[in-house]
């Protein structure tokens, strides 16, 4: 770059805004991909409501983000020393305006948290109680599913674990989790060894998986589909892999499934909680 | 004056004296030295030591991110160069950095001769800077040339319980925590040292109110220090004792609880986060001034907010636990306190736009890294808006939209501004001036390559990107905004090698910066530079804010500021005194031992009992030697 000029400096600083706006275009491109983990592209009540509230907060920021910085270079370009004995009036300051600058702000954010409130505790309530139950178990380094309603041929409550044998670095291969569609699920979430973070980001937010806690709160799937999730928090050396798949199926599919677990041969006797799994679905 | 050789042997306490020495040349000064000049010297040399060495480790980092499923480094390296690349960006970056401007300022700034306690400044970096390469030791406890890193490698946060003995057995995390410890000794030392530097050693006139904002900033930083750091060496304690005799603090197996452990972190945490980015604040309201020739706009509301974020920042530690399950009434209380620590935040940042509103704005570098500060901390701020709002954070928490958010903050706030310092003030102590051309093209280039390497992870984060994960599939559309951080890396620590040439042939050049290069406003440009060792041949009477610009101009009768007419207040070197008969405290190396004694100690509960007393010993006889020597040697 040119730096010794004045022209070329404000042409710099020109450029960066370009570069700053051009990069503002690609967060917009990149929204509205269907990529799996994709926290715009959501598939589900609560992530829904999470993406309404993100960008509630998100636009007054942007606005506020172009004035604050567009100010700046026209402050920059405007009030620019042009004489180098110039001295410009002493101003100390204005109690009106900067009481004005201090009270909009305060006001616009209390508006801003009336809908936060009131979705905080929409995604915060109980989940119902016939909401679809399943108990998830966060271990380094896998997630196990326990579906404590739908019984197996022993009458135990199915189970679904990683396949430890064919993952690099620690973690076990996900299984494929099946959930139904359309239908409140109740989620119990539990640790078993350190902390791990439960997110499914198109569906809904991390909840934190802690030892000796026990976190319960609700989820929703629109539709049949399949759906990804990893651990989001830092839990040792297979953090990377501790990857989950979903498939949300309708409820003729997910019965049909439900029969296939059924079945004796399907050496579904996976003990739940154990860190050393033995099989896959 | 290291040389003790005389006729007869000496006896310890006459070898001691005359190593003690007062001489300002030779590395015996620097090791005994007890001037708040040179131990600022020696806090940003190291710092920026320290700096090149997280910034490796960043580079690191980014160079195994560059593309999905790279194999460059493994895991277990990738978790211990996330751990230290934190841990010694906040400790012994930003944190040191800030203390640096504090030793080398607060006296100028406020007229005085002296810190308050000039040996337990010393005694703060010494210790300091023990921690600090105790901390790195670590490394190197692995079997390093096998690739096996021995450094911590449970994350800068060490949440229970990965760091515990049972999930952390080697003793990285060990090296971690009593480093932290050593480290909270330093910061506690420096904040008393400051609290009652401020209060008590300002010069006649110089009321608080009078105070160059800096100093304000200084005495809020230096508050909550001494509050915050004893939270989290509370936590270490009992972190210690899990590790190290099997106590169940945060062992949930025996009814501990690991949210515990987060509780006293975030306490302490989040009071950190307003210490790292309120010195610099102080800065670019220094900064900003001066460049635009016009007083900071509202002097009050920028000195009230400041106080006002210092309070606020203990009740907003649960913002770092919203999903931690601790139920929707406490999310809904800690998510209000965090919008409204937005609102003197804010402040801030339209008074200094206020500020730049109708000056004569000289573009210098000094004034480019300001308003680089400005501009990105901007940015952090209004992304932190977003993730104050519960709901919105459940989705955010633990990706890259956080690790943008918060280096926007400490990178395009805090070390923006830090340099914006560096550039100010390196002229008064070096009487050198920053070379501009280099100076221009280190910020172009620190301030693209920031934004190529942060922006993106914005969008890496709100497409899932989970953080300290050390490799991706390539199914999951982050690439491209992996591969732009990657390079925008390199594009910055492109601008640090631009740095560091631009102070070697700064320093070699033969020009001279004078006393005031800038046409500041505050008291250290009164000086000479570099400051005499006493700073003031004759401790200034202060009458106004900005006291040495009304020295230099006055106001004709419409209020338009004229020069006072020739010379005026503006002193020449040769006009100054020579310093005679002011006594300064002569050097001591009892701090330099009192300080060695803390990584002894550390090492001797890692490794063998046997060492701690010898720890203490030396502590001990730093202490003891330190308490009976008097502060000012007779003048002979
Ligand atoms: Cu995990």
């Amino acid at each position: 770059m040119k730096i010794t000029k004045p022209t070329a400096r404000s042409a710099g600083r020109i450029f960066a805004t370009l570069l700053l706006l051009g990069l503002i275009a690609l967060l917009f491109s990149a929204c509205g991909t269907d990529t799996p983990q994709n926290t715009f592209a959501t598939k589900g009540d609560v992530a829904h409501d999470q993406r309404t509230i993100f960008l509630l907060a998100m636009w007054p920021a942007i606005g506020v983000m172009i004035f604050v910085e567009v100010g700046i270079v026209l402050i920059l370009l405007r009030f620019r020393r042009r004489r180098a004995d110039e001295v410009p009036k002493q101003v100390h300051g204005n109690t009106r305006l900067e009481v004005i600058w201090t009270v909009i702000p305060a006001i616009a954010l209390i508006i801003l948290a009336v809908p936060m409130l009131s979705i905080l505790f929409d995604v915060g309530r109980s989940p119902k109680a016939d909401a679809f139950t399943i108990n998830v178990t966060g271990l380094q380094w896998q997630w196990l599913f326990e579906y404590p309603d739908v019984k197996d041929a022993n009458g135990k409550p199915i189970t679904l674990a990683g396949d430890p044998g064919t993952a690099p670095s620690g973690h076990a291969n996900a299984p494929l989790v099946h959930l139904p569609a359309g239908r409140e699920i109740k989620v119990v979430l539990k640790a078993q060894d350190v902390i791990h973070s439960f997110a499914i980001p198109r569906i809904a937010g991390t909840r934190d998986a802690i030892p000796g806690h026990e976190e319960v709160f609700w989820i929703e799937i629109d539709e049949p589909g399949t759906l990804h999730g990893q651990c989001r928090e830092f839990c040792g050396f297979g953090h990377a892999g501790m990857t989950m798949t979903v498939q949300a199926d309708n409820d003729t599919d997910f019965q049909a499934w439900v029969r296939e677990k059924q079945q004796p041969k399907g050496t579904a006797g996976t003990r739940s909680g154990s860190p050393a799994p033995s099989a896959s679905p | 004056m290291a040389t003790v050789i005389g006729q007869r042997q000496p006896t310890m306490a006459e070898a001691l004296r005359a190593a003690r020495g007062s001489s300002y040349e030779g590395i015996w000064s620097w090791l005994t030295t007890v001037d708040h000049k040179r131990i600022g010297v020696l806090y940003g040399a190291s710092a920026f030591f320290f700096f090149l060495l997280g910034g490796i480790e960043a580079l690191l980092i980014r160079v195994q991110l560059i593309v999905p499923n790279s194999g460059i480094i493994d895991a277990d390296a990738y978790n211990r160069l996330f751990t230290m690349h934190g841990t010694t960006m906040i400790f012994l970056v930003v944190m040191p950095m800030s203390s640096a401007f504090f030793n080398l300022l607060i006296p100028l700034q406020i007229g005085a001769r002296d810190v308050a306690f000039p040996r337990l400044h010393a005694f703060s970096y010494w210790v300091f800077l023990a921690g600090g390469i105790f901390l790195n030791i670590s490394f190197f406890t692995g079997n390093i040339f096998q690739g096996e890193l021995g450094a911590p490698g449970a994350g800068w946060f060490g949440y229970q319980t990965l760091a515990s003995k049972q999930f952390s057995p080697d003793h990285g995390v060990d090296f971690w925590l009593f480093g932290l410890q050593i480290l909270g000794v330093a910061s506690l030392a420096s904040g008393f040292n400051f609290i009652v530097t401020v209060l008590n050693m300002r010069a006649p006139g110089m009321t608080l109110f009078r105070m160059p904002l800096f100093a304000w900033m200084t005495l809020v930083t230096s508050f909550l220090l001494i509050f915050a750091m004893p939270v989290i060496a509370v936590a270490l304690f009992e972190l210690m004792f899990d590790r190290l005799f099997d106590a169940n603090f945060f062992n949930p197996v025996a009814g501990g609880n690991p949210l515990l452990w987060q509780h006293m972190f975030w306490l302490f945490g989040h009071p950190e986060v307003y210490i790292l980015i309120l010195p610099a604040m102080g800065i670019v309201s220094e900064v900003l001034p001066t460049f635009a020739r016009k007083p900071l706009f509202g002097y009050p509301f920028v000195v009230f907010s400041g106080i006002a974020i210092g309070f606020m920042s203990w009740g907003v530690w649960v913002h770092h636990m919203y999903t931690t399950g601790l139920g929707t009434v406490a999310n809904a209380a800690f998510g209000i306190s965090t919008i409204m620590i937005g609102v003197p935040t804010g402040v801030k940042i339209f008074n200094w736009l206020g500020t730049l509103w109708g000056g004569s704005i000289s573009l210098k570098t000094p004034l480019l890294f300001a308003v680089g500060f400005v501009a990105m901390f901007t940015i952090g701020g209004l992304s932190g808006v977003t993730h104050s709002m519960v709901p919105s954070d459940y989705q955010q928490q633990d990706t890259y939209y956080v690790v943008a958010h918060f280096h926007y903050v400490l990178f395009g706030g805090a070390i923006f501004g830090l340099f914006s310092g560096i550039y100010y003030w390196f002229p008064k102590f070096s009487d050198k001036l920053l070379g501009e051309g280099l100076g221009q093209l280190h910020f172009w280039l620190m301030f693209i390559g920031f934004n190529l390497t942060f922006f993106p992870m914005h969008i890496s984060g709100l497409l899932g990107m989970p953080r300290r994960i050390y490799t991706y599939s390539g199914d999951q559309g982050w690439d491209l905004w992996n591969l732009m951080s990657s390079i925008g890396a390199f594009v910055i620590a492109t601008s640090i090698l631009v740095f560091i040439i631009n102070v070697i042939v700064s320093l070699r050049s033969a020009r001279r910066a004078g006393p005031d290069p800038w046409d500041g406003r505050t008291l250290e440009w009164a000086i000479p530079s570099p400051p005499p060792p006493h700073n003031f041949d004759e401790i200034p009477h202060v009458h106004a804010r900005d006291d040495f610009w009304h020295q230099k101009y006055t106001e004709d009768e419409k209020g338009q500021p004229v020069p006072v007419v020739a010379g005026g207040a503006v002193e020449e070197d040769q006009h100054a005194g020579d310093g005679h008969g002011i006594h300064m405290p002569s050097p001591s190396f009892f701090p330099l031992i009192a300080a060695i004694g803390f990584p002894i100690m550390a090492t001797g509960m890692i490794y063998d009992y046997a060492l701690v007393p010898v720890g203490v010993a030396v502590l001990f006889t730093g202490i003891y030697g330190w308490a009976f020597e008097p502060a000012t040697e007779e003048a002979e």
